[in-house]
């Protein structure tokens, strides 16, 4: 024991997968919401 | 209130100044650094702290500029535009981050992790000010837009405050030996992060837009005031948590893929606000526009007219 941290890549890889991860889909979710907003708008306008 | 519409004639905000500031910000942030990974000076002389607060304003005011000048109505392309840059600045910043910077002397390979958890902590706290601006706004002087703002901007913060805290207990397991501690500054996170995960709760609870937007417009108000016991947290309290660093505590070998990874994550934070506020408006226009008149009540209407003519 000498105080200093050895290996952890396995710390390392899971925090920057959990990053791109959960940003890839929660950009995924956005793009997906806003695509059945607008068609759902689009189809209020032409019903009225 | 100003008028909600998808098809009217959205205000063209000029979006120059703002790709100004971040080209200025991004310049002083990370190519400068990068130039001096291979031995080129572009800092016109000036010393690492100027740089950095000069890229901490500027990219700053660029990401305010591009969420305030944005009418919520127009295409969404600036917004794709930043998400995309944000990407490749990640893709980049990531790079050096895990392949190129050298292992901190005590923490070894996880300090890496201070590459994607500093700049989640950052932008999280720069999202719920821009929460708190439009929550002010949205009292004083009231405005639809602002609230589909302030709801893109909580949603946001809240994904990168909940990251923080995922980041924070990968950290922690190898390095203080446990996964979370309660420690000041581990819990007034939670404690934002909950707050503000209320208040999402919340307006998906209120029906009435008016009501669901001045309410949490307060809510938002009041749980702001932890954002500076956060920061402050560690220099109050004794804590596990290191005391905030600064250009003068980061060896220079550690500030390009620190600085990339910001400037990544803040312009896809920008751009993913950008695009939320746009789905919140898509449903307050639902909400705010007057129920459809079926022909047998517009019928109606017309004989009791003529009855009372």
């Amino acid at each position: 024991m000498n105080g200093v941290v050895t290996g952890g890549w396995g710390f390392v890889w899971a925090a920057y997968s959990l990053t791109a991860a959960a940003l890839l889909l929660y950009g995924v979710t956005l793009i997906t919401r806003l695509r059945e907003e607008r068609s759902r708008v689009a189809r209020e306008r032409e019903t009225q | 209130m100003d008028e909600m519409t998808v098809t009217g004639s959205p205000r063209t905000a000029g979006v120059l100044p703002g790709i100004i500031l971040l080209a200025i910000a991004g310049y002083f942030g990370f190519v400068v650094a990068l130039a001096q990974y291979y031995g080129a000076a572009l800092s016109f002389g000036l010393p690492t702290g100027a740089q950095a607060g000069i890229a901490a304003l500027l990219g700053v005011a660029g990401a305010l500029y591009f969420l305030i000048a944005d009418d919520v109505r127009s295409a969404p392309k600036f917004a794709f535009g930043l998400i995309g840059l944000g990407v490749v600045c990640f893709l980049v910043g990531s790079y050096y981050g895990l392949f190129v910077a050298p292992p901190e002397s005590y923490m070894g390979e996880v300090q890496r992790i201070m590459y994607v958890h500093v700049p989640s902590a950052w932008n999280a706290m720069l999202g719920l000010t821009f929460a708190f601006i439009c929550a002010i706004v949205f009292l004083f002087r009231p405005s639809w837009a602002w609230d589909a703002r302030l709801e893109g901007s909580i949603e946001v913060s809240v994904l990168l405050a909940f990251l923080l805290c995922c980041q924070g207990a990968i950290w922690a397991k190898p390095t203080w030996g446990v996964w979370w501690d309660w420690d000041p500054r581990l819990t007034t996170t939670a404690v934002l992060l909950f707050a503000f995960v209320g208040i999402l709760a919340l307006r998906r609870f209120v029906e009435d837009p008016m009501k669901r937007g001045v309410w949490s417009s307060v809510a938002t108000i009041i749980a702001y005031v932890d954002v500076p016991i956060v920061y402050f947290s560690v220099k109050w309290w004794n804590s596990l948590h290191q005391q905030p660093s600064n250009p003068g505590t980061v060896s220079k070998q550690f500030y390009l893929p620190l600085r990339m990874n910001a400037f990544a994550i803040l312009f896809i934070m920008t751009g993913f606000i950008m695009l939320r506020a746009r789905i919140a408006a898509l449903r307050l226009e639902q909400e705010l526009a007057p129920p459809p008149v079926s022909d047998a009540e517009a019928g109606e209407t017309v004989e009791a007219i003529g009855e009372a003519i």
